[in-house]
């Protein structure tokens, strides 16, 4: 091998040349009814051309840097605070008290738009956590997942609308109907493996919105749900006004009305959730049929073997992971009083998987760190407006590379033989 | 030695972040209104429409002395036209204490967002969201200066019925909230006048080919097409249309009345009918305000960008007449007023919708130019 | 009845149409599946972008003064295979090759990743407005009556057919006669062992995905002209319903994603000619999810086999 890759390196200047000089180096315009180009202006080419460069020299001294960054001191595998917090027990559970901690005064130092935001955090660590069940421990990938978030909010929307139904009924109401789709939907396609599940299950997610975005008659189509209540405390209102028949939490408590108080009600409401959300499927986890998911996972058919019956299991999964995605959905709806089937598209889907794969399959403090930073991300990078989904998407890129495991992948509990 | 220098680094951002709030602090008695609309996203291109109107509104009434004493502030907030994060952008806005509000754009993320407001006690208009039911909810708080779809079907259907008097009619819409509320609209219209709508069907929005639902039509032997939708759906279907040789007018709402449509359909765009409110950059009025347009490179074109223009007006004129910056009060003077602003002499009803918003039937011609039908 | 007869001609070759561009499209995704077992989430990118190439070559062209049609058709095609070329290229190098032997999610996340990335640095570059350029090839020609109903057929139609065609027969020749074709399907079978039979198997999956990534620019060329508009959205739902063609044929099989992909088309056409738009995309997933449930493996696909 020569000392100096000097074909790689103009191979590779050539492809960085061929990628942005058309593509960025020239601008599509519109001159009456023809179509006109312009160049982009100077800078651009220097970019361009300082990035052929830089892949032009790096290619070049590759084997040079290659031996540079050996001689380098090896960088720590994971943070190594965190990896000890995942591996001994006490440290485990005192982790775990902090974030308890941390999540209930948070509300009484953040402002209304940071309760507000972690609300949104919250939400999306009920849906990754459902997910996880499906992808992360039974190992089905799930690309519909959407679907049943979209059939919950709308189970509550509707029966809020027609009947009058509150918020809590409508929780219930939501994760059963949830529960039951999942249960349908799941029940003729999970003899499929792998990526034919994945798109038969896309396929679901897409079917779901587009039935509810056309049938007008009954969901209002494109238009939406509005005015959908928000979630009362055993039966006082949140409200400047108290509706019929009902009292509102301020005057009970005889304090001064402040909106700021629902914002923190529905924020611990959300915190009771996944908390009940996280309990239930730690439990699950511990039970047969948790132990049985995890083996499905690893190999189906050694399972089989053993008397397993994978459809059981399989669909076991799909219709807890679907129930709580009805939560998540009753809860959002009342989050945002207004519903319509542009809430419930593929990219959603892809954002929730993203959260379930980012934080490390199966592990669910994995899940929760990635859904604060897959939701803070959009926010904290407003300053940087155009550029904030061209970060997100490179981010999700080199985070696949640099940690495919996932930021705290899960360590189950194992034994070992010793000698 | 790289520890230090980073340290001192932070350090530096540190002082200069603390700067830049003293800095916000001196600036606090303004009165700060939120301009509320997608900057990034599909529609950020609407978006802007609103934000040079209402920006230039700002820096003419802050040329021109301010309102009581004080200077008015923008402050961009990017909803992306995605209904949960206008929910986001709606609490911060809480948050900022900001009390009045432009925008939102798209009628999916106004709804949410205005719940939160009328709460709130913060005043919003929305320059851009046409879905009758925004106002409907009987909010205080919550006025438009632009018109309804509801208002806009049928000024479409009955110029229809009267004027164009088509045998057989296909009414098309895209399946979202605009296209579809106008649509229906215009639907009904022409029920009553007793025309055969043979067709009314919904597309996607965002597809390319629509030669099945052409062939369709022309199946239909349909002789006058009601679109519902946007621009770039309209486009496509005028140019496939010609291209199948399917021989009907085609008519859209003031969302297709885009010089782009031109661009896409060529010549298929010739002769199609636009209701439009009425263009505001070509009434003779507003020759200077469509100057300083120009002169900061600015289109004065976009269909929002004088009704938030008005918008920001109203909201500046409101507080003059108020005496203080009361959202109630504002409200209360805006009902109970009518105001001059470049859209025209604007005054609201008791739902915060103004009380008359005419649309103008406009033939569009080829080369994006339009000529007025009706008055 | 020759007019409902004539209606059913038009919307099967309305079909055909839109059915041939998921078939070039969707041969990227299963090219790539079959040899390497990932979805490439991101090639309907790799489309969006070969048509904003087509645009401006055929901007640059015509300003250079090469408006002979037939040259500015093929220098667009030749131009535009180039550029998407190098994108399947490094899509590979970038997101694909450091995470192959892993869990299959990690490619399939860092792909949408990737999606989200080119569609936005198109969208940054190019703006997010529709770009429309004149119809370059008008025409048709009708076939049926002259009074009543007559199904027209377009010369931009004619050309689509005519290109997929072509491009389907080289690639088949491509791959059941060369050294690089069978290359190719000895790695599909079997990587490790095509790798040490002395095989450079990163070189063959490398050029599976900018093979992919060419047929990908020649769909966006074709739709580029037929429709005449392009704006950085176009790619994902392409994409989708491609990956959907590609799904319905049997992933992995070539000539199953050529018929998928005009099944599909076909099915939209009639769904949206018989019923209704509205439920052309759920009929068309419905068809996929029918379709899998009685062939688990698609319609030409081959049954996984199961390995202890």
């Amino acid at each position: 091998m020569s000392r100096y890759n000097l074909k790689a390196a103009i191979i590779s200047a050539g492809v960085v040349v061929a990628l942005t000089g058309l593509l960025m180096g020239v601008r599509l315009g519109q001159s009456g009814g023809g179509l006109i180009i312009t160049g982009a202006g100077p800078d651009v080419y220097w970019k361009i051309a300082a990035a052929a460069l830089f892949m032009f020299l790096f290619n070049l001294f590759r084997n040079q840097l290659n031996a540079l960054w050996r001689a380098l001191p090896g960088m720590p595998k994971s943070p190594a605070g965190l990896t000890a917090v995942t591996e001994k027990p006490v440290m485990r559970r005192l982790f775990w008290c902090f974030l308890i901690a941390a999540a209930l005064i948070w509300p009484f130092y953040a402002d209304r738009g940071g309760t507000d935001l972690a609300t949104l955090v919250l939400i999306y660590i009920m849906l990754g956590l459902g997910l996880n069940i499906v992808v992360g421990l039974a190992g089905l990938l799930d690309l519909g997942y959407v679907g049943f978030y979209a059939v919950g909010a709308y189970t509550y929307a509707l029966l809020a609308m027609y009947f009058d139904i509150g918020f809590w009924p409508g929780l219930f109401a939501a994760g059963a109907m949830a529960a039951l789709f999942g249960f349908l939907l799941g029940f003729p396609v999970l003899r499929l493996r792998g990526d034919y599940l994945a798109i038969v299950t896309l396929g679901f997610g897409e079917i779901i919105r587009i039935l509810l975005n056309n049938m007008t008659w009954l969901t209002n189509g494109p238009n939406g749900i509005g005015g959908i209540p928000k979630p009362t405390l055993f039966g006082l209102e949140f409200s400047r006004r108290a509706g019929d028949g009902m009292q509102t939490f301020h005057e009970f408590f005889g304090i001064e009305y402040s909106s700021v108080h629902r914002v923190m009600f529905v924020y611990f409401l959300a915190l009771v959730l996944v908390l009940i959300t996280l309990y239930v499927i730690n439990r699950l986890l511990r039970m047969p049929v948790g132990r049985a998911w995890e083996a499905l996972r690893e190999d189906e058919i050694a399972c089989r073997s053993l008397g397993i019956n994978p459809t059981a299991i399989k669909l076991n999964a799909f219709t807890i992971g679907a129930t709580f995605a009805g939560f998540a959905g009753c809860f959002f709806a009342s989050r945002q009083g207004f519903i319509s089937p542009e809430s419930f598209t593929f990219i959603e889907s892809a954002i929730i998987l993203s959260i379930v794969v980012l934080g490390g399959m199966g592990s669910q403090v994995g899940v929760i760190l990635a859904a604060i930073i897959m939701t803070l991300l959009p926010e904290v990078a407003r300053q940087f407006e155009e550029y904030r989904m061209l970060l997100f998407g490179l981010l999700m890129v080199l985070m696949m590379i640099w940690r495919p495991q996932g930021l705290l992948p899960m360590k189950r509990p194992h034994m070992e033989l010793r000698t | 030695m790289k520890k230090p220098y980073s340290k001192a680094l932070s350090r530096i951002i540190a002082v200069a972040a603390m700067a830049g709030a003293s800095g916000f602090a001196m600036a606090a008695d303004n009165i700060k209104i939120a301009l509320a609309g997608p900057v990034t996203g599909p529609v950020a291109q609407y978006g802007d429409m609103q934000f040079v109107g209402a920006k230039m509104a700002i820096e003419r009434i802050n040329a021109a002395g301010g309102v009581n004493g004080s200077q008015l502030e923008g402050v961009i907030f990017d909803d992306a036209c995605d209904p949960k994060q206008a929910v986001a952008v709606a609490n911060r806005i809480v948050n900022d204490d900001i009390q009045f509000v432009v925008g939102h754009l798209c009628s999916s993320s106004t709804q949410p967002a205005s719940d939160i407001y009328e709460d709130e006690g913060i005043l919003m208009i929305t320059a851009a969201s046409t879905s009758p039911e925004i106002t409907e909810r009987g909010y205080e708080l919550i006025f438009r200066t632009i018109g309804l779809d509801s208002l806009q079907g049928p000024t479409a259907g009955e110029y229809i019925a009267e004027q164009v008097k088509p045998k057989k009619v296909a009414v098309v819409h895209d399946k979202q909230q605009y296209g579809e509320g106008i649509a229906t609209a215009v639907r009904d219209v022409l029920r009553e006048n007793d025309i055969e709508v043979a067709l009314f069907e919904g597309i996607t929005a965002g597809d390319k080919d629509f030669s099945a639902l052409i062939s369709r039509l022309r199946q239909a032997d349909v002789d006058f097409v009601y679109y519902g939708g946007y621009h770039p759906e309209l486009g496509l279907i005028l140019r496939q249309a010609r291209e199948q040789g399917l021989k009907a007018k085609f008519m859209g709402p003031e969302g297709v009345g885009n010089t782009d449509i031109s661009a896409i359909a060529g010549e298929a765009s010739e002769g199609m009918l636009v209701t439009l409110p009425k263009a505001f950059d070509e009434d003779p009025k507003n020759a200077d305000l469509v100057q300083a347009f120009k002169d900061k490179n600015e289109d004065p074109s976009g269909a929002f960008v004088f009704p938030a223009y008005a918008a920001v007006q109203v909201i500046a004129d409101g507080i003059k007449l108020a005496g203080s910056t009361d959202p109630f009060d504002v409200a209360e003077a805006l009902r109970s007023n009518s105001f001059e602003t470049p859209t025209g002499t604007l005054s609201f009803d008791e739902k915060g919708d103004l009380k008359d918003f005419n649309f103008v039937v406009y033939e569009w011609h080829a080369d994006s130019s339009k000529t007025a039908l009706s008055e | 009845m020759p007019d409902s007869l004539y209606y059913f001609i038009q919307q099967l070759l309305n079909g055909l149409t839109v059915g041939s561009t998921y078939a070039l499209i969707a041969i990227g995704y299963t090219m790539v599946y079959g040899i390497i077992g990932m979805i490439n989430f991101a090639h309907g990118e790799v489309y969006m972008i070969g048509s904003y190439i087509a645009f401006i070559s055929i901007a640059a062209l015509a300003m250079f003064g090469i408006d002979f049609l037939p040259l500015m058709i093929i220098g667009t095609f030749l131009i535009s295979m180039i550029v998407t070329s190098a994108y399947g290229y490094s899509i590979e190098r970038v997101a694909y090759r450091p995470l192959r032997g892993g869990n299959r999610l990690i490619p399939l996340i860092s792909a949408i990743g990737m999606s989200i990335f080119l569609q936005n640095v198109v969208r940054l570059a190019q703006g997010s407005r529709d770009i429309a350029m004149p119809n370059l090839i008008p025409g048709g020609i009708n076939i049926g009556p002259q009074e009543g109903f007559s199904a027209t057929l377009s010369y931009m139609q004619m050309i689509i057919f005519a290109v997929t065609l072509i491009s389907m027969t080289l690639l088949t020749l491509f791959i059941t006669r060369s050294r690089m074709g069978r290359a190719c399907r000895a790695c599909a079978e079997d990587l490790k062992m095509t790798n040490l039979l002395g095989i450079n198997t990163n070189g063959i999956i490398a050029l599976n995905f900018i093979i992919g990534a060419a047929l990908a620019a020649v769909a966006g060329v074709l739709l580029g002209m037929y429709y005449g508009v392009v704006n950085p959205h176009i790619g994902f739902m392409a994409g989708l319903k491609a990956f959907t063609a590609a799904v319905l044929g049997g992933i992995g099989s070539i000539p199953g994603a050529v018929l998928g992909g005009l099944l599909l088309g076909v099915t939209e056409a009639m769904t949206a000619g018989y019923f209704s738009s509205e439920y052309k995309d759920v009929v068309a997933f419905s068809l996929l999810i029918l379709v899998l449930l009685f062939r688990p493996s698609g319609i030409l696909g081959r049954p996984e086999v199961e390995k202890v």
